[in-house]
């Protein structure tokens, strides 16, 4: 089929490429664009380890047409860390095992964000079943949990010190 | 909620690090500390195989068959080959050499040479310009094949006399083992109580998140000007083991094979030996002359699979009126796929692992590995002892009710007493299981609830262990099993080239931990090189949960070696005995003065090396280290002296600076004599003790898993984080195959090859798990430490099963326990209303062939396979089981 | 596993939709959400020449009340936004239960009710791959002749597999079909044929537009129970809706619906009538819960024997019953 040109919006850039209407758009950011940040472990839309967030909703990269997201913007794993550091998520994620082979790690990560963009003080319930969509085969979950409680905490206080 | 850190939870919860005194003696090890890697996985910015890619990379794809047992008559590419964009098909006759992990298994060819033996099974690969158009390749390859009946049933299987899967096992019987330890026969006669079942433990897969995947590259040698030596990036727990295979394969020289191994997206055993693609790529690059990569689809990772067989296990335990163990038999039928992989190790650990948990002093075994044409099942997290495991402490659990003994008190009163070897041959030193029990007792209110929860809701507990590492290598030999060297430059960087693989476990990091706790530097100074063949030093791999005491030992040593030579310099500057010497957090001083505040060592470094910019007017460390030596040399010796002085000291003192350092089990820990000996011994062994919290819907046979206390004794912990989530993860992974997991089989035929069918649990029922960390310091670990990633995942099964039957009174036989099974049990017991699940067979002893393989999920008529198919067997009695 | 080759149609309204429709005919399906779409293609259930995406016909998204009490919701609505429509869960709080029941919550963010509604039937000899497909011989609903659930048999069993489907049921639910010669309406109930391969009466040129609740079917109690294996991420295995209107403790009103055991979502008429009049008790609830599983026809599908899954139907029911009841 012959490639169409089309304008992706990613992580606050502007990409213009030319792709096949049935390119994927996991496949994009991973092949076309060199982000191999979100991962691909299933092939039917279950494991949730290629998440992004396209206009701020997290969905799976690997179900989306790269050329139905066009006029959104697209986040990735790779626009979470911004002006040098760790996000206090991926920082949290380090230190309390939140990740051990860490390949379903970007889509937590992505996953988290969406949470606490929505939720900003989630309980423990709400916590795991907005986890449920992304599988995880190493850590259980459950250093997973310690790591957002502190994520969340660490935000709170450097608002806190921010004002 | 405030700001509390892992360090932090660890100071203030006492149970989390035991002996505070210890700890207090280092300065790294016993902390929790972020993995070194961390940060490259939460960004995204860490590289997997699939991350890859190389200038003219190609794509391959495996064609794979579709019969489960079948003669290839022909195979025609020429219509694939003439597709625009395919550079290459390759099929078995351009590499038909035989592989396989163990040197006994070599049964496998890159691609069939001319039979395929399971429904997936390699046929052959083709290497196109993208993946859309290599899939559309596979559609035009032309196989004729010749279809033979088939074998799905172990037990079946062992009676064929014709169309075996391999002509040389006779009975498809792939290996078989009779032991007998102690007296059997006087055992069983002096217990008062014999308890005998079978139990059926259903197929399981590691289902890690990454799927396989392996990019494969021929560099053109400069002297022939033909293909010379080939770079492979493979998602490999076993690197060495790989680059050998090659070599056997491709009949190439090792020293031509470079294997690196990227960042592995989990193993779980399920890499930890040559996988089909991992070859296949390199033979088909060789063909199309170009870098071929090959990424398993999720259904092609359950097709590799060499996860956990379908075990059948015949147990009879007896015991005394006081508890005691007389006799344990065993009959283990494990039903192993097309290929032997790991098997004969499998079927072996099966029965070792049988001893050095308690005290037996009796043991009976026999165990039959069967090839059937099914995936080949292989090593998988607790490889062995999982099933048998299950199957022996909810024996046990049965055996205590029926003296009315507390099931904690049953597994206290069969303790061993080590130091000692058990009646198999099994040399026991450490043995935290006392302590573990004890705590997951105390920790879970077992004596106060266990048997007292209100119906529905009950109590289980469970022991299990694990070897830390195999003290006989898959290949016999006095080589070391691993090797690590350290070089140390001038600029204070300690560079550790280890082949240990890190697969998610944290073996990077336990790497740098151990260097730079036995250095005393900090963490930030050690940078670890890892699996790469070329550059670092043999070490057999990340499998049997080795790499903490072996490759963590072999670590230790190295740096020690190093250390020796920095040491010998630095008291030289400092006027005294080397042995006098401390390193510590970036400095060396004597034993007894005290060490300098680490806030004065600081402002020293800044204050010299400003001094040294104002000096030379250049900012070169070379320099500034040169003033910063010139410095202190003009004031005569010191009390103490910063690391990197030390080592610039060394460096002057003996040229450049490494180290070196391996570990091989010791003799006396590699086992008895006997045939199939050499499986199961262990330099040392993990323990762990669990209590599962349950409750059961009875109308739905539904199981809720609330809470599992557990603990592990792990030797020393030398990162408490790393060890609770391997505790954890272990536990998780029990609980998957105790409640959702199982692979579903039809004719051969895999019903639930994708993360959607096969149910790996979501975060909504995995339950909270306490990890309780138990250090017995081991003598010969390093600090201390054993393993802490596979032994805590067999005790969860049947501690869940025996909840179970605390809160409802039936005994689970066969796993998972699906809620059907679980009703069918309640139902029975209830004498109610049958739920008619098996129609009339018995799940614990079936009599007729069960084509599904024993899951109870598809009853009815099997398919109507194509008229031709002769795997279509057509006597009722055989394959039509459940009709 | 790559999607097949196709051309991809953007439309911005739905004449625009519906015209591309009737240009390509049988070539072309139509992608909403996308999570039941995509793999299936990756599978080679479906090789269309084109795909027809409808993420942009933006005035097919939305929940609108009307002021008699009835609602309007565009096909497209994404299911979070129906599971967290607060005005949803007040009046009609079996379509919240049954929607935040659906697969996970990712892909709620992506799938809609439209594609809830039209979800392709299910079958473990059918949602696999091509290469797998071939190893079996194929079955009557794609690329073969012959069943392997009910072998012999000429109909395919492929069961209907949405979660929203039976609580709309319940909700006497109407949907806006959108045609080249314009709009049609009929009730929920009528869409599904109960043939696992023609599941749905929907014309190649047609798509769903708009799901209509009555304003007479406001404030029901309601509650979904589904059974499935994992907390998430599963299809139902068995799914069962009730709702129900009391007046003096007795049922004034009460629907029942299934789904995940036929090949489609099924309204039991006789197990909601035979609550009415009546007050809810344990024999009631079960008697209700006999009749809806001898309505259920599963068979081997999918996971868990059907003789599971009917009795399932059975608690599930008598469960739902007495937790609408008493809620």
């Amino acid at each position: 089929m012959k490639k169409e040109l089309v304008e992706l919006k990613i992580n606050g850039r502007t990409h213009e490429l030319a792709i096949e209407p049935s390119a994927l758009l996991l496949d994009v950011l991973r092949q076309d664009l060199g982000l191999t940040g979100s991962k691909r472990g299933c092939d039917e839309s279950s494991c949730g380890a290629c998440t992004v967030l396209v206009d701020g909703v997290a969905m799976m990269s690997c179900t989306l047409l790269a050329a139905s997201c066009q006029e959104q913007e697209i986040t990735t794993v790779e626009g979470v860390s911004q002006h040098g550091s760790l996000a206090a998520i991926q920082k949290a994620y380090g230190d309390w095992g939140g990740a051990q082979c860490g390949f379903c790690t970007p889509g937590f990560i992505m996953t988290v964000k969406s949470l606490m963009a929505e939720n900003p003080d989630p309980s423990e319930a709400e916590v795991r079943a907005a986890l449920s969509s992304n599988l995880c085969r190493c850590t259980g979950y459950s250093q997973m949990y310690a790591a957002i409680k502190s994520a969340i905490a660490a935000e709170r206080n450097a608002m806190v010190e921010a004002k | 909620m405030g700001v509390e850190t892992a360090d932090d939870r660890c100071r203030n919860d006492k149970s989390a690090c035991t002996d505070k005194r210890d700890m207090n003696d280092f300065s790294i090890i016993g902390k929790p500390t972020a993995m070194v890697d961390a940060a490259e996985k939460t960004t995204g910015a860490g590289k997997y195989t699939d991350d890859l890619s190389v200038p003219g990379m190609l794509v391959g794809k495996i064609l794979h068959s579709p019969y489960p047992h079948a003669r290839i008559k022909a195979i025609n590419t020429s219509r694939a080959e003439k597709l625009e964009g395919v550079v290459a098909v390759a099929t078995g006759k351009d590499a038909p050499n035989p592989y396989g992990i163990l040197p006994v298994g070599h049964d496998e060819y890159p691609l069939a040479l001319d039979k395929v033996r399971y429904v997936g099974d390699n046929v052959a690969c083709v290497a196109a310009v993208s993946e859309a158009i290599a899939e559309k390749a596979l559609e035009l390859i032309d196989v004729e094949y010749e279809l033979l009946p088939a074998y799905f049933d172990p037990e079946e299987s062992m009676k064929a006399q014709t169309d075996l899967i391999h002509d040389n096992k006779p009975n498809n019987l792939e290996k078989d083992y009779h032991h007998a330890f102690g007296d059997p026969d006087k055992g069983f006669a002096e217990a008062d109580h014999i308890a005998e079942a079978r139990f059926i433990a259903n197929e399981v897969t590691h289902a890690a998140m990454e799927p396989h995947s392996t990019l494969s590259s021929f560099e053109l040698d400069p002297h022939t000007g033909k293909l010379g030596r080939l770079t492979v990036w493979s998602s490999t727990q076993v690197p060495y083991y790989l680059q050998h295979k090659l070599s056997l394969v491709l009949e190439m020289p090792m020293a031509q094979i470079r294997v690196i191994k990227p960042l592995v997206g989990g193993g779980f055993g399920g890499k930890s030996e040559v996988i089909p693609l991992e070859i296949i790529a390199a033979v088909a690059a060789r063909k199309a002359q170009a870098p071929v990569k090959i990424t398993y689809t999720r259904e092609e990772v359950f097709w590799a699979h060499r996860g956990r067989p379908r075990t059948i296990i015949d147990l009879k335990t007896g015991i005394t009126n006081d508890g005691r163990i007389t006799c344990v038999k065993a009959r283990v039928v494990q039903d192993g796929g097309a290929y032997c992989s790991y098997g004969v190790v499998t079927i072996l650990y099966s029965g070792a692992l049988l001893g050095a948990l308690y005290d037996i002093p009796n043991i009976q075994y026999d165990g039959y590995r069967v090839l059937t044409n099914k995936p080949a099942c292989g090593a998988m997290r607790g490889h062995g002892t999982v099933n048998v495991r299950f199957a022996f402490e909810s024996q046990l659990d049965e055996l205590a009710a029926k003296i009315a003994m507390d099931p904690a008190e049953i597994r206290q009163r069969n303790l061993l007493k080590p130091p000692c070897i058990t009646v198999n041959g099994l040399r026991v030193q450490s043995y935290g299981l006392p302590e573990c029990i004890e705590k997951t007792v105390e920790r879970s209110g077992w004596k106060q609830r266990h048997g007292k929860l209100p119906k529905g809701r009950g109590l289980g507990i469970a022991c299990s262990h694990y070897v830390s590492g195999a003290a006989n290598s898959i290949i016999r030999s006095d080589m070391p099993h691993s090797t690590v060297n350290i070089k140390i430059d001038r600029d204070g960087g300690v560079v550790v080239y280890t082949g240990a693989s890190e697969i998610g476990q944290g073996s990077d990091t336990m790497t740098a931990q151990v260097a730079a706790e036995v250095l005393g530097c900090s963490l930030a100074r050690v940078r670890v090189i890892a699996a790469d063949t070329d550059l670092t030093p043999i070490d057999i791999g990340s499998y049997s949960s080795r790499v903490t005491f072996m490759a963590g030992n072999a670590t230790l040593r190295s740096a020690e070696d190093v250390k020796k030579r920095i040491a010998a310099a630095a008291a030289k500057k400092m006027n005294c005995a080397a042995e006098e010497l401390v390193f510590r957090d970036d400095v060396v001083f004597k034993k007894g003065s005290a060490p300098p505040p680490a806030k004065r060592d600081q402002a020293e470094e800044v204050e010299v090396t400003q001094a040294g910019a104002s000096v030379s007017g250049r900012v070169e460390g070379q320099i500034l280290r040169g003033s910063l030596q010139q410095k202190r040399k003009d004031e005569g010796p010191k009390e103490w002296m910063t690391f990197e002085e030390a080592v610039v000291a060394a460096i002057d003192f003996h040229g450049a600076l490494t180290g070196t350092g391996s570990y091989a089990p010791p003799p006396e820990a590699r086992g008895g004599k006997h045939k199939g000996g050499g499986v199961g011994p262990s330099p040392a062994y993990s323990y762990s003790a669990q209590v599962a919290e349950v409750s059961v819907d009875e109308d739905t046979g539904e199981v809720t898993v609330h809470k599992v206390w557990a603990a592990h004794d792990c030797g020393r912990a030398l990162n408490p984080v790393s060890v609770e989530g391997q505790i954890i993860g272990s536990v998780w992974m029990g609980m998957g195959q105790a409640l959702t997991e199982e692979m579903i089989w039809k004719d051969g035929m895999l019903m639930n090859a994708g993360m959607l069918e096969y149910r790996s649990p979501s975060s909504v029922e995995s339950p909270e798990v306490e990890p309780i960390i138990v250090e017995s310091i081991d003598p010969e670990g390093p600090f201390g430490a054993k393993e802490c990633s596979e032994g805590s995942l067999a005790a969860t099964i049947p501690a869940i099963s025996n909840a179970i039957y605390d809160a409802v009174g039936v005994r689970m036989h066969e796993s998972p326990f699906t809620p059907e099974r679980v009703l069918a049990a309640l139902r029975a017991k209830r004498k109610d209303k049958a739920l008619n699940l098996t129609e009339g067979v018995d799940p614990t002893d079936p009599t007729r062939f069960r084509e599904h393989g024993g899951s109870l999920c598809f009853k009815g008529k099997g398919p109507e396979r194509h008229a031709l198919d002769p795997a279509r067997r057509e006597s009722p009695a055989v394959t039509r089981g459940a009709d | 596993m790559s999607l097949p080759q196709f051309r991809l149609l953007r439309p911005r309204a739905v004449d625009e939709a519906v015209a591309f429709l009737s240009k390509h005919g049988a070539n072309i399906r139509v992608l909403a959400g996308g999570t039941d779409l995509i793999p299936s293609m990756r599978q080679k259930l479906f090789e269309p020449g084109y795909v027809l995406d409808l993420r942009g016909v933006a005035e097919l998204r939305g929940i609108r009340p009307q002021a008699s009490g009835a609602v309007e919701i565009g096909a497209l609505t994404a299911l979070s936004a129906i599971e967290k429509s607060q005005y949803l869960r007040q009046h009609f709080p079996v379509l919240t239960e049954a929607t935040a029941t659906v697969a996970s919550p990712v892909l709620r963010n992506m799938g809609t009710l439209g594609g809830n509604i039209c979800l392709d039937t299910r079958c473990l000899w059918y949602n696999q791959s091509l290469t797998w497909r071939k190893g079996c011989g194929f079955c009557i609903k794609k690329d073969g002749d012959l069943c392997h659930v009910a072998p012999g048999g000429t109909k395919c069993w492929a069961a209907f597999s949405g979660d929203t489907p039976p609580a709309l049921l319940c909700l006497n639910a109407e949907i806006e079909i959108a045609g080249p010669t314009g709009s049609r309406r009929m009730p929920l109930q009528e869409f599904y044929t109960g043939d696992g391969e023609n599941y749905r009466k929907l014309l190649p040129d047609e798509l769903v537009a708009r799901v209509f609740l009555p304003a007479e079917s406001a404030d029901y109690r309601g509650v979904y129970r589904k059974l499935r294996v994992r907390g998430s991420i599963d299809y139902p295995l068995a799914g069962v809706a009730v709702v129900m209107k009391r007046s003096n403790g007795h049922v004034s009103d009460a629907r029942i619906a299934m789904t995940a055991v036929n090949p489609a979502p099924v309204l039991i008429q006789k197990a909601g009538e035979m609550l009415i009049g009546r007050s809810v008790d344990e024999a009631l609830a079960e008697a209700a819960g006999d009749m809806a599983a001898r309505t259920a026809k599963p068979l081997t599908t999918s996971a868990l024997t059907p003789e599971y899954r009917r009795e399932m139907i059975r608690v599930f029911t008598k469960r739902a019953v007495l937790a609408a009841a008493n809620n």
